[in-house]
């Protein structure tokens, strides 16, 4: 169903290492996904496992090592200086820690009329303006609040901030990093709510960046699943949350908590923890903690293969077929 | 245990709603230092306009005096006035201390921002050099140059102190910026397509201002401390001009005779560096931000 | 003395901060008991007390700018008013407390076994080679891989959730009969979450102990704790049940956290529940319930009269409103 659309961001084989070249870091592996014009990708896994040096490579803010990154068609991964920097107005981030996503020394209406300033798109009263409104949809009064000092407001009242400035420009595209993982959880419908609003007022495209599998699918259209710098499973919400085909996916929702206490206790655990980036598992990344694993996993890659229209899974023992 | 830190952290959060700002009192002892270095440099500044004794005048018929009304600080082994050797005096020390400083930050400071900023080949390259001075004791060095390059005159003094404070500077700068520079707001404000000079001034430089200010401070404090090393080996300004070094070296030959000349110079350079200490410690914990935790 | 006596008994604790703001009630009036061999949750949002609570049960304050008033009554020690020295007697041999960042309760230059050994030789008298020999059995209790070698390892040397297992090891030393987990597995990642959650259950099991899990994520509590306590600004709103708190809550606030969490089993853009503001400034707490600024339901009374725990149908069920939702609730929310 998807197949026909363009896809507003084409990536294909990103590679991200860090380190040296004695010792290298493939933080991100080889990663290939779309995302279409309007919807949500949400992007999930644990600690190190890739996701958000994804986002970030995205923006550019860490260099790709290999691979390519198409917005609308064009290729941003060689664009340097100014073609760079245009960039910046179609494609914005919020990163996780609202408070250090603001200078504490700066006003509220400063730090939202900062990328117009950076632009000089807008002056004057027209200004004064647009930055009043980008305040006030995201809930800040900017009669009260635009005067004070970014060090001077809560958490989610800085994520807001944060998210009025990234709207500014007028961006297509919006990555998310973990952007309510750091707020209580009433904080948190308050901004998650808000975003699903912006989202349909400005026609945004979300890279919704999270480890909390409950918030991704709240938000998400698709869902990609990511292990140690490889893509597992990208699929819409329902099927890959209800019958998930990749095993590593599969261990995640059953360690996810649900707040509920007839939800039952959780099959079995992923015993063991990731191992390190530095000296990942030939083949499967996944096969040193999966029950499943053979031979052929340690040999062998297993590659994107697509299960059914838009669910797509990296294993060579995809849970379906063992289902039936 | 971490409670003190725990309940920090509460007090904050609550604070932190506060709507208006609650503003962080300096205290009556920050303004008093204040005020004795006001009067200080005030009395640097106006000493010839001031009703002072020449400095320079001897008076054989009062020698080593003690203090009286008519000399205050009493007179010194050559009958030359004490409290306005002081004040005159004072001169040396603000004008080799401002001056070098000048030169410490203003190659220093730019390029500790710059090489933290722009981090690889040119950071590591200038961090080098910049330790490879720090390597050297300073003083022997500024005491080594200064024995060779005679005449000796104020200029010199500054110069070759305020080479020598540009590494120091540089790293406290380089070290300041390098904290800020990694936090989201910077990442942010390039992301937004801000230059890199717009998020030097705006996003680095005001955040980075408390810390060089205060630590401005504890350098001018340890430049007179210089000037006073260098004056007691006889390498500062050359005599009669007086400068509180000056003066509590010529006072060494006959401490016995008349203390006061030790007396006053030492507290008066004691006091002075005292005031800028306790200036400089507060204003960095008053300028800290507070960021609140979540 | 009664028949099962509880194992902690806690009466009308306040603890109250002097700032120079003025006095911040962080926990105000809080009682509640605790049974032998009993998991109990504590929820709340940061700011709610929760962590206060269990630090002031603990015994842990600092030692000015703070009042404790009430009783806290652990196996017949009155915690509350005793002195360091006192209390030193029951901490890590009655009450053990794990912290959320467990670098912080870990000398990150100590090998690990030796943070244990101390432990045990200083608190229980064991000679060097028991102690050792104990230290790795604990270790090895913990889930940690090839014990004897990880006791020579800093803790700098291991993951996250590694480290928390040698913190319940270090708690577990001193066999406590209560463990004060505050925020456990936050940081962690979900499926090391769980592991931890699963040793925990295991181990209170085995060492018949009382676990109090003080959190900010109801996931946590929902299936592993038999009683609940939600906190509100510093006070209790709601206690009871676990199921009874998630199911037949009362109290508008209980039912905002629980809806204004999204769930895995809701469908994708389900329009979550959210209630307006953030928690109040505990400087300046409204004269009537805490809650009431954010509350859809508040009257006037609820802005000038403070609401004390009542209890509600079921036994040990109990709720601060005024205007509590009501009772069979079916399929709303």
């Amino acid at each position: 169903m998807s197949d026909t659309r363009q896809p507003l961001l084409r990536v294909r084989d990103l590679t991200v290492n860090f380190g040296s070249h004695r010792h290298p870091l493939s933080a991100v592996a080889g990663v290939s996904f779309d995302i279409y014009e309007g919807e949500t990708l949400g992007l999930v896994g644990e600690s190190g496992c890739g996701k958000s040096t994804t986002g970030k490579a995205l923006m550019r803010i860490v260099e790709p090592s290999s691979g390519s990154i198409e917005l609308e068609g064009v290729e941003i991964t060689t664009q340097k200086g100014k073609a760079l920097r245009n960039l910046r107005t179609r494609m914005q981030m919020i990163f996780q820690d609202p408070i250090s996503s603001l200078n504490p020394r700066r006003r509220a209406k400063d730090i939202v009329a900062e990328p117009l300033d950076c632009w000089k798109s807008v002056e004057g009263d027209e200004r004064t303006a647009l930055v009043n409104d980008l305040l006030s949809k995201v809930g800040i009064d900017p009669i009260v609040y635009g005067n004070r000092y970014a060090r001077q407001f809560s958490g989610g009242q800085c994520q807001r901030i944060s998210i009025a400035r990234s709207l500014a420009m007028r961006p297509k595209l919006l990555i998310c990093d973990e952007m309510v993982s750091a707020l209580d959880v009433s904080i948190q419908a308050q901004i998650l709510n808000l975003l699903e609003d912006l989202k349909a007022e400005y026609g945004l495209t979300l890279l919704f960046i999270a480890h909390d599998l409950a918030v991704v699918k709240n938000v998400s259209d698709r869902v990609a699943v990511m292990y140690l710098g490889k893509m597992c499973e990208i699929g819409p919400p329902d099927t890959l949350y209800d019958a998930p085909e990749h095993p590593y996916t599969q261990f995640l929702l059953g360690a996810a908590l649900e707040a509920d206490p007839d939800s039952p206790l959780h099959g079995e655990v992923l015993v063991g923890e990731p191992p390190s980036p530095m000296n990942p598992p030939s083949g499967c990344r996944f096969r040193t903690r999966c029950p499943f694993a053979t031979d052929k996993c340690a040999a062998e890659e297993p590659l994107l293969v697509e299960m059914a229209p838009g669910h797509t899974v990296a294993c060579h023992y995809p849970l379906s077929l063992s289902r039936t | 245990m971490s409670n003190s830190y725990f309940v920090n952290e509460l007090v904050e959060e609550a604070t932190t709603q506060t709507t208006p700002e609650r503003k962080k009192r300096l205290g009556v002892l920050f303004w008093i230092c204040v005020g004795w270095l006001a009067l200080n440099v005030l009395g640097a500044i106006f000493a010839n306009v001031l009703p002072l004794q020449d400095p320079l005048y001897q008076n054989y018929s009062i020698i080593n005096a003690g203090p009286s009304l008519h000399h205050l600080f009493g007179t010194d082994d050559l009958g030359r006035d004490i409290f306005s050797r002081i004040v005159f005096g004072s001169r040396v020390s603000i004008e080799v201390s401002l001056g070098s400083l000048l030169i410490g930050f203003g190659i220093g400071a730019p390029l500790g921002m710059l090489a933290a900023y722009r981090r690889g080949k040119f950071d590591s390259l200038l961090t080098t050099v910049m330790y490879m001075f720090l390597a050297f004791p300073a003083i022997i060095a500024t005491i080594a140059v200064l024995s060779f390059w005679t005449p000796r005159s104020l200029l010199k003094i500054i110069i070759v102190v305020g080479i020598a404070s540009i590494p120091l500077v540089y790293r406290v700068i380089r070290t300041a910026t390098m904290n800020i520079a990694t936090k989201d707001y910077v990442i942010a404000a390039k992301v937004q397509g801000a230059t890199d000079w717009r998020i030097l001034g705006r996003e680095l430089l005001p955040n980075v201002a408390p810390i060089g200010v205060s630590f401005l401070l504890i350098g001018i404090a340890t430049v007179i401390t210089l000037e006073g090393s260098l004056a007691f080996l006889g390498l500062s300004v050359n005599p009669p001009t007086p400068s509180w070094g000056n003066m509590i070296n010529e006072s060494r030959t006959i401490l016995q005779q008349n203390p006061w000349l030790a007396i006053f110079p030492s507290l008066a350079l004691c006091l002075f560096l005292l005031c800028l200490n306790f200036i400089g410690d507060r204003l960095r914990s008053h300028f800290e931000v507070t960021e609140g935790k979540l | 003395m009664s028949l099962t006596p509880q194992l902690l008994v806690v009466k009308d604790l306040s603890t109250t901060f002097d700032t120079p703001a003025g006095p911040l009630a962080a926990v105000g009036g809080v009682s509640f008991d605790l049974n032998q061999n009993e998991t109990m949750g504590i929820v709340g949002e940061s700011g709610s007390g929760k962590t206060v609570l269990a630090r002031t049960v603990m015994g842990l304050q600092p030692r000015s700018k703070v009042t404790v008033s009430g009783s806290v009554l652990l196996n017949g020690f009155e915690v509350v008013g005793a002195s360091d020295v006192e209390k030193q007697k029951i901490w890590g041999l009655q009450v053990a407390m794990i912290f959320q960042d467990p670098m912080t309760s870990l000398n990150p230059v100590m090998r690990i076994g030796r943070q244990i050994d101390e432990i045990l030789r200083v608190r229980l008298g064991m000679d060097r080679h028991a102690a050792k020999a104990r230290a790795i059995e604990l270790l090895e209790l913990v889930g940690i891989p090839s014990p004897a070698e990880r006791y020579h390892v800093f803790p700098g040397q291991l993951s996250g959730g590694m480290r928390q297992r040698v913190v319940i090891a270090t708690a577990l030393a001193g066999s406590p009969q209560l463990l004060l987990a505050d925020e456990p597995t936050t940081g962690l990642d979900v499926t090391i979450q769980a592991q931890i959650l699963n040793l925990l259950d295991e181990i209170k099991e085995r060492m018949k102990m009382s676990v109090i899990l003080v959190t900010h994520d109801l996931g946590v509590v929902a299936t592993r704790t038999s009683r609940l306590i939600v906190m509100y600004a510093g006070r209790i709103v709601e206690m009871g049940s676990t199921r009874d708190v998630f199911v037949n809550h009362r109290m508008p606030y209980t039912r905002a956290l629980l809806d204004g969490s999204p769930k895995v089993s809701n469908p994708s853009h389900t329009r979550l529940l959210a209630i307006p503001g953030r928690p109040p400034n505990l400087l300046k707490l409204p004269p009537g319930c805490s809650f009431a600024p954010r509350c859809s339901f508040a009257t006037d009374r609820c802005h000038k009269e403070r609401p004390e725990l009542q209890p509600a149908n079921t036994p040990g069920h109990t709720f601060a409103c005024w205007n509590p939702l009501p009772t069979n609730r079916g399929a709303s929310a």
